[in-house]
């Protein structure tokens, strides 16, 4: 399984190296909608672990396990800042502490699904040579108490993506390759 | 009996509670209306993106076309602001969209700035301070710099009474080295009577002295939003409008007409807070 999953990483990589051997300041369309396909896979990936720590049926050790996991999507020093229809001002957690707080959340039941809808930005280069951008999903959550007290939000999730061309030696040969960080993450209640 | 009618009953009601999340789970089109962000509030003043977002290029014959920038700019304003009028909007639009000249907006252009409103602590007390930000390029690539602040709490230091006659170093003071300055400074709330009748106080570098000094912390951001003076004759605002329907996101909040350079000055000066 780890096999295959390297494999089809690798293959990945090396079709978008072919994209963008020819590689300058500007991105073509053609690289960006191969740099977008995996910036939305680890988005997904993101998703898919909130899913799981959220989850009141997932055991402790299997949470913690998906916390380290999702931890290693991010750049270090990541943060996410978060607020709600009630209170504007940004409150800011480090992402371990956020998936720690979602994990401790007090109901018995928590529901945590994703729009089908997302948004990527463009990319814009940023002074250090790497470039940015955001991407933008919604998130369903509803928590219930054993009491039948039921809580429920729709949070806007705008996320910033690090795209960096990196290099990686395979059987002697230099190949690159664009590789995507998540970083800061605006968590943000909406109306819709 | 009774144990299998409430299984029943709470079978029905999670079937419709079901029901219910699906539909509104189904329900995206709010979403897709939505301009999610400034980036794609300006791909679509551009036309530069279809319904869904997916974005055009120059290759695509609906990039950037009339047809595709027409549809879109009706929905990139606030429709609840009564103050930009029916009238006001399409002749902003038959300037942006004029056939001969079309104005595309332009993210490196600048000629637009952000609004940022945020929280220090100051003495333990939580302050409100307005930092002023633009695109700036630096190396490689672009940054977003603090190019002016404004802040309540430093106004009192710099308000003097220019009616009054006041205190004053007499023309002849220099005959004296300036002896009389030790007055001046004698009572702290008047120095600034001592200044040039034109000096503006800055206060982007009282702010940077204070965040130095440990004076002033970083507390949090609580909102932003966009000047745009890049359009030739116009200005505008974006701010962003989180609320139910389908006229939310980052919209037009505020269109004036500019009918020459000195009223544009006088409206960024406003916008600065610096008639105040």
């Amino acid at each position: 399984m780890l096999n295959y999953k390297f494999l089809s990483a690798l293959s990945f990589g090396l079709c978008v190296v072919s994209l963008l051997m020819a590689q300058n300041a500007d991105i073509s369309p053609a690289r960006k909608q191969a740099i977008d396909s995996l910036a939305l896979e680890k988005v997904r990936d993101l998703s898919k672990y909130i899913s799981i720590i959220g989850n009141k049926k997932t055991p402790f050790s299997e949470a913690t396990r998906v916390m380290d996991r999702a931890e290693e999507l991010f750049a270090p020093d990541s943060e996410m800042g978060v607020s709600s229809l009630n209170r504007k001002e940004i409150n800011y957690y480090k992402v371990r502490k956020y998936f720690e707080r979602l994990m401790a959340l007090n109901y018995d039941k928590v529901t945590i699904s994703w729009y089908d809808i997302h948004y990527i930005s463009d990319l814009e280069r940023q002074p250090d040579g790497r470039y940015v951008g955001v991407v933008t999903i919604y998130q369903r959550f509803e928590g219930t108490s054993d009491d039948g007290l039921k809580y429920k939000d729709t949070t806007k999730k705008d996320i910033t993506i690090y795209v960096e061309k990196k290099k990686t030696q395979i059987q002697g040969r230099t190949i690159e390759f664009w590789d995507v960080m998540l970083g800061d993450i605006r968590v943000s209640e909406t109306s819709a | 009996m009774k144990s299998a009618f409430v299984f029943i009953i709470l079978i029905l009601l999670s079937f419709s509670l079901q029901a219910q999340l699906v539909d509104e789970m189904d329900d995206e089109s709010k979403l897709y209306a939505e301009n999610k962000q400034v980036n794609q509030f300006f791909r679509r003043f551009n036309g530069e993106e279809d319904e869904k977002g997916e974005r055009y290029y120059p290759k695509d014959k609906q990039y950037r076309s009339e047809k595709l920038r027409k549809k879109y700019i009706g929905i990139l304003f606030d429709a609840s602001n009564a103050g930009i009028t029916p009238e006001l909007k399409v002749e902003f639009s038959k300037d942006v969209l004029d056939k001969e000249k079309p104005v595309i907006l332009n993210f490196h252009g600048g000629n637009w700035f952000s609004e940022v409103h945020t929280f220090f602590l100051m003495n333990g007390k939580e302050v409100p301070v307005t930092l002023f930000m633009e695109l700036e390029k630096h190396r490689q690539g672009t940054r977003w710099v603090i190019s002016k602040v404004y802040a309540d709490i430093f106004r009192p230091s710099f308000e003097r009474d220019t009616v009054k006659v006041g205190k004053f170093l007499h023309p002849l003071s220099h005959e004296l080295d300036f002896m009389n300055l030790r007055k001046a400074f004698n009572n702290p709330d008047s120095v600034s009577q001592y200044t040039l009748k034109k000096f503006v106080p800055d206060h982007l570098s009282v702010f940077l002295y204070e965040v130095k000094k440990g004076n002033l912390k970083f507390k949090t951001v609580r909102e932003v939003k966009f000047h745009f003076f890049q359009i030739d004759g116009w200005y505008f605002e974006l701010s962003q409008f989180n609320r139910p329907g389908y006229n939310t996101g980052w919209l037009i909040s505020n269109l004036v007409k500019i009918k020459n350079e000195s009223e544009k000055n006088l409206l960024r000066k406003y916008v600065y807070y610096e008639t105040k």
